[in-house]
């Protein structure tokens, strides 16, 4: 039932969609940098930089400090689309704050034999 | 190019000595690919989401997409650290159809991926393994063996998804690490013969 002067209600679930892309202040992004969902990244800036930025950047960093995090990590931990996690990615490392690697493009050639053999090694070792 | 990398990844030149791959472990709904991860990774296992409507399109604002009706699609994923210079990444691949734009994010770059199978219900498998052999990205079969299900042989179940000879088929309880383990390391030495056998050849 509706009152007269109550704004319309939302015809759909907002939740999952509108508050991701809030913080990356409505930008989609295109994948800048490169970014895929195991791209690697390392905070690069000494902890008290942090304070001056908005709160997800801050996030980001602190969980990436001292040990790479993938995209996939930083996204599954601040409960956010991995689109939006890297447009918020990409934003620090153009801001210097964040180094990255991404994995090699599939057209590199011939896939990596040592590569494998050491993931081969190291599932036997678990 | 001077700052090219050994590997031509994109990143930081000062990001040394570390990288990431992944494997892909995909099938059905409810056939154990998440179980699976959680049998062999070392972190509980992590749920990323995507926005259905993001992939693909170029898309540079989200002007209008209040009106359109959108969906996320879930992956779960788990994390291995081989050594202090690489880090392996399990991702479930969604088995809907309706997700393989999913897929195919997720299989650029990948080193190979594992179908997991359930002998009840054997053609939610097709999807998956039309999917990689079109790609040609290599993978295994295993078959994760419910309690109560009918137990078939390698070559029934070979048979009935016409996979090529060559293709490894493996018998697993997706709970049990060690029978995951052995999927994996499994799936890594058909890798590694896939590889070698193209290098000898010169086909890559």
């Amino acid at each position: 039932m509706k009152y007269a002067g109550e704004p319309e209600p939302f015809e759909f679930e907002p939740g999952p969609l509108i508050r991701p892309f809030a913080v990356t202040r409505g930008r989609a992004g295109k994948d800048l940098h490169e970014l895929d969902i195991i791209t690697l990244v390392v905070a690069v800036r000494p902890e008290a930089d942090v304070a001056a930025l908005d709160r997800e950047y801050g996030d980001i960093l602190r969980m990436c400090h001292q040990r790479p995090l993938s995209i996939a990590e930083i996204s599954a931990k601040m409960g956010l689309l991995l689109a939006a996690v890297k447009v918020l990615v990409s934003d620090l490392i153009s801001s210097g704050h964040l180094i990255f690697r991404s994995p090699p493009p599939p057209t590199s050639g011939r896939p990596d034999i040592k590569l494998l053999q050491a993931v081969l090694d190291g599932v036997r070792n678990l | 190019m001077a700052f090219e990398t050994s590997d031509r990844s994109a990143g930081s030149p000062e990001m040394t000595g570390v990288r990431a791959v992944k494997l892909l472990v995909a099938g059905g709904f409810g056939v154990g690919k998440t179980t699976l991860v959680t049998a062999v990774s070392e972190i509980k296992p992590l749920r990323t989401e995507e926005r259905l409507s993001a992939i693909g399109a170029g898309v540079d604002d989200l002007t209008g997409v209040e009106r359109k009706t959108t969906t996320t699609v879930a992956l779960d994923f788990g994390r291995i650290t081989i050594n202090s210079e690489v880090v392996l990444y399990l991702f479930g691949t969604p088995g809907q159809d309706r997700f393989w734009f999913m897929w195919k994010e997720l299989s650029v770059g990948a080193l190979g991926a594992v179908v997991l199978a359930d002998t009840r219900r054997l053609e939610d498998s097709f999807g998956a393994i039309d999917f990689f052999e079109s790609r040609g990205t290599p993978f295994i079969v295993a078959v994760n063996c419910f309690d109560g299900a009918e137990i078939y042989d390698e070559v029934e179940v070979r048979q009935a998804l016409a996979i090529d000879d060559h293709v490894p088929v493996q018998l697993c309880d997706v709970r049990d690490r060690e029978s995951s383990k052995r999927v994996l390391v499994r799936l890594l030495e058909y890798l590694m013969t896939v590889a070698t056998a193209g290098a000898a050849a010169g086909t890559w």
